[in-house]
Order: structure tokens, then sequence, then C-alpha cells
């Protein structure tokens, strides 16, 4: 049918965060916990480089990655793998300073101890600095997830708007106000209401839950 | 640590990927309302096949086919989208048709007290905002031309609400953001909150001509549609108000 059901649209939508969240965490864990523990020169460029996506206009990162992406010709745009390139990007800077931070946190003497104890850098990694740095990794992991469920500028350009394939629930809003259908766009836009408040008292529970 | 119970819902949503015989079109957004129809009758003829629309102005959709969009059938609302296509060898070679045209009406909101007429009462002072799409638009185009014909474009430029395509002017005018449009009278047809104040005479009416066309990328389904809309979708796009193709 012409029109995508709501429920199509918002799981749509959330396999893109949630796709796009699980590729982000490896390599914002690494990231992250490299820029907490080393001092190496040129850091405060890679900092700076690393918050760039969060800075720029999303619709200036879509077109980076679009024409990226033709220029790799990897076949992405226009489909649901374009849509989580640009929640990738998007979302690359709230994961990886959410990590920096987690890590920052954790005092380097347990890691320390752990190493003097003859764990390598990758077990200590794995059983002292992550589970101590836990809750604020979850706690950036979810933010990107948020983040990414919201994400327009960047998803429009990378993706287009098909319906059925590329339309989460942002890109849906905007292609009916822009058909003047105000009743649908307000349809999705309660989904996205419903999403976005689950999504955060998840947040607020494992949260509370962490800390416990 | 628990969290990670997420992983395999995500890997379940992925494996939903596959699908039916899905065809991509982009339709110009005049096309809306009998496009649900259309889509209905042919999908019920051909089982397994499914059609996913993409709405639109022409000139834009016609922009996405040129940036590479994955469309196979383009249903536009003029011929200057779909020749630019052409002129690009983006379009299957012969595949482009005519299938309908349309008229001009001018609308006004149903609670207003203006006088609306006829044309020259667009141009009086308390007349503040007339909402029309750019002039790229099909709809914004056919429109100004008919607004320059008249010798009343310069007085109106300062007062036009530009807005995205064609349902979206008669929205302005419904939602009163607008105290008149020029829309299609297929459009017209289908307001809630906004009837015709005049109607545009024949002598004066634009050629709008809506042309069809496939992409290289269309296959069998798409060959299909474009034959349905051609054929049976005919009298359902005349029963929507939609004229022959001029």
């Amino acid at each position: 049918m012409s029109e995508t059901p709501l429920l199509a649209i918002t799981a749509l939508t959330l396999r893109v965060a949630a796709v796009a969240t699980l590729l982000l965490l490896p390599v914002a864990l690494l990231l992250g916990f490299a820029l907490a523990r080393r001092s190496f020169r040129g850091k405060a460029l890679v900092q700076a480089l690393v918050a760039l996506p969060m800075v720029l206009p999303p619709v200036a990162v879509g077109l980076a990655i679009l024409l990226a992406v033709s220029a790799l010709d990897w076949p992405i745009a226009f489909t649901w793998w374009g849509a989580v390139a640009a929640a990738v990007a998007v979302c690359f800077p709230l994961l990886v300073r959410g990590c920096e931070q987690a890590f920052a946190e954790v005092d380097p003497r347990y890691e320390q101890v752990a190493r003097s104890l003859g764990l390598g850098p990758a077990r200590s990694f794995l059983r002292v600095s992550l589970p101590l740095a836990r809750r604020g990794v979850l706690y950036g992991a979810l933010l990107a997830f948020t983040r990414a469920l919201g994400e327009f500028g960047a998803t429009a350009i990378v993706a287009g708007i098909i319906p059925g394939r590329t339309e989460t629930l942002a890109l849906g809003i905007w292609s009916r106000v822009q058909l003047g259908d105000y009743r649908a766009a307000l349809a999705l836009c309660i989904a996205s209401f419903a999403l976005a408040l689950v999504a955060m008292l998840a947040a607020e529970g494992w949260l509370r839950r962490g800390r416990a | 640590m628990r969290t990670l119970g997420i992983l395999p819902l995500a890997w379940l949503a992925l494996l939903q990927g596959a699908r039916a015989e899905e065809v991509v079109a982009s339709v110009a957004a005049s096309l809306r309302a009998p496009s649900t129809e259309i889509v209905r009758r042919f999908e019920a003829e051909h089982p397994g096949a499914k059609l996913l629309l993409a709405f639109g102005a022409s000139n834009e959709l016609a922009s996405q086919i040129e940036a590479g969009a994955p469309v196979e059938v383009f249903l536009a609302a003029d011929e200057e989208s779909v020749a630019r296509l052409a002129s690009k060898g983006l379009l299957l070679e012969g595949s482009v048709v005519p299938f309908a045209g349309n008229r001009l009406v001018v609308v006004r909101p149903d609670a207003a007290e203006l006088r609306l007429a006829e044309p020259r009462d667009l141009v009086q002072p308390a007349l503040r905002r007339l909402a029309l799409p750019g002039w790229g638009v099909p709809l914004g185009h056919y429109a100004r031309e008919w607004l320059a014909r008249r010798g009343i474009l310069a007085d109106l430029a300062d007062r036009i609400v530009v807005t995205a395509n064609a349902p979206a002017t008669l929205a302005a005018v419904e939602l009163g953001q607008a105290d008149a449009a020029i829309v299609y009278a297929t459009d017209a047809r289908v307001a809630k909150r906004a009837r015709v104040a005049f109607d545009i005479p024949d002598a004066e009416q634009p050629r709008i001509r809506y042309l069809g066309a496939l992409t290289h990328r269309a296959g069998p389904g798409a060959r299909a549609f474009l034959d349905f809309v051609r054929g049976p979708g005919a009298a359902i796009l005349e029963a929507a108000g939609f004229r022959a193709a001029p």
C-alpha cells in the first residue's frame, strides 16, 4: 500500500537506531578509552574532530557521507543502511565522549593493580576498566540511541525518504508536513513521543539499577 | 551484562529485511488521492507485487532520481521534469507516456469574508497572502504563468507564501495560513475547509500534462504498473476529477 503502517515506520526507526548504536559501541569504547588514558600530540585535534559531527549541521554531515559513499562506490545511499550510516556519524561524538568521560572517572590505579597482578592490557580493559565504567558507557549508548531515533538532516540526504524502505519517524513526519497532511504527521509525532518516553524511562531505570 | 539482551532483538529486526517484489514509484503529490485506489486495484490484480510510493513535487522527485534514488516508475505533473531526466539519459527510451490532464482553480478558506469572484479580486489589499509553490514546482509554474498572463503576478509577488507542493498549497488555505491559493481542480475537490472561489476559463488554462516514465531500473512489475495507470487507472483518475491528457 502507498501509506506505510505506523508500526512498520516505528520498527524501522528502532532498527536503524539499534544497529547504529551497536556498530558504534566497540569503536567508541576503544577510542574513548584511549582519549581518557593516553596523552599524545594532537590529542586536542582528535577530540575536536570527534566532536565535529555534533557541531556541524546534520545536513552537511549527510552530504559528506553521500559524497563519500558515492566516491567509494558503496551501494548504501537510499537504503536503510544509509540511514544507519547517517546515525552512526551524528551519534559518534555522543558515544565517544560518553565513553571517554566514563573511563576518565575510573581510577587508573585499579588498572595498574590489575596489570601488576599479571593481566594483559586487553583483559585488564575487559575485566576492570569496562565493568567500572559501565554506567557511563551505558548512558552514552542510550544517549546515542535516542539521538539516532530522531535523526533527520543527515538521514534525509543519505537515505532519501522512500516509504517502506528508508522512511523513519522523523522523515515520515517531514514528508507528511510537506504534503500538508498534518493529521498523519501528528500520528507519527505521537509515536515518536511514545518511543522517546519509553527510551528515556528505560535509561533512567538502567541507571538506577547500575547505581545499586 | 544484562544490557546485551538487546543484541538478539536488534539482529532479529535486521532479518526481516527480505521482502516481496517491490516497485518504488515517485509520484507527483497531486496524484496522492487517486493513487491509493490505483495501487489497491493493481496489487489485487497482481498478487505478490507491492508498490512503494514516494510523493513530492515533480521537480524534486526528478532531482532525487538524478541523485540515484532507486526509483523504477516516475509519474510527473509536468513535462519539464521528465524532459530533464530524459536529456540526462536516465529514462528508458520510448517509455514516456501522457496519462492525465488537470485544471487550475482559485480556492479560499471556507470561513473568509473576502470577495473573491474574479482574477482582479486577487490584487485587493485585503488579500494579504496567496499560497503558491515555487517556480520549479509544476503547480507553481502553471499558476505563475497564468498570473503573469493576466498581468497581476508583479502585484502579488510580495504576497506569495511559498509552499512545497500542490497538496501543501491547499493545506495552507485550509489552515488559514493564506487568504487564497491557486490549486489543481482535483485537489480542490477533496478540500475540507476550503472551497473554490472561482474557476479559470478554459481559454486561459495552462496546458497541464501528466507524464509517466520508466527508469533503467524498471523491472516487469514497474512496466505492469505504468501500463495499469494508463489502462484501468484512467477510470480511477477520471473519477477523481482528472482530465484526459491534452
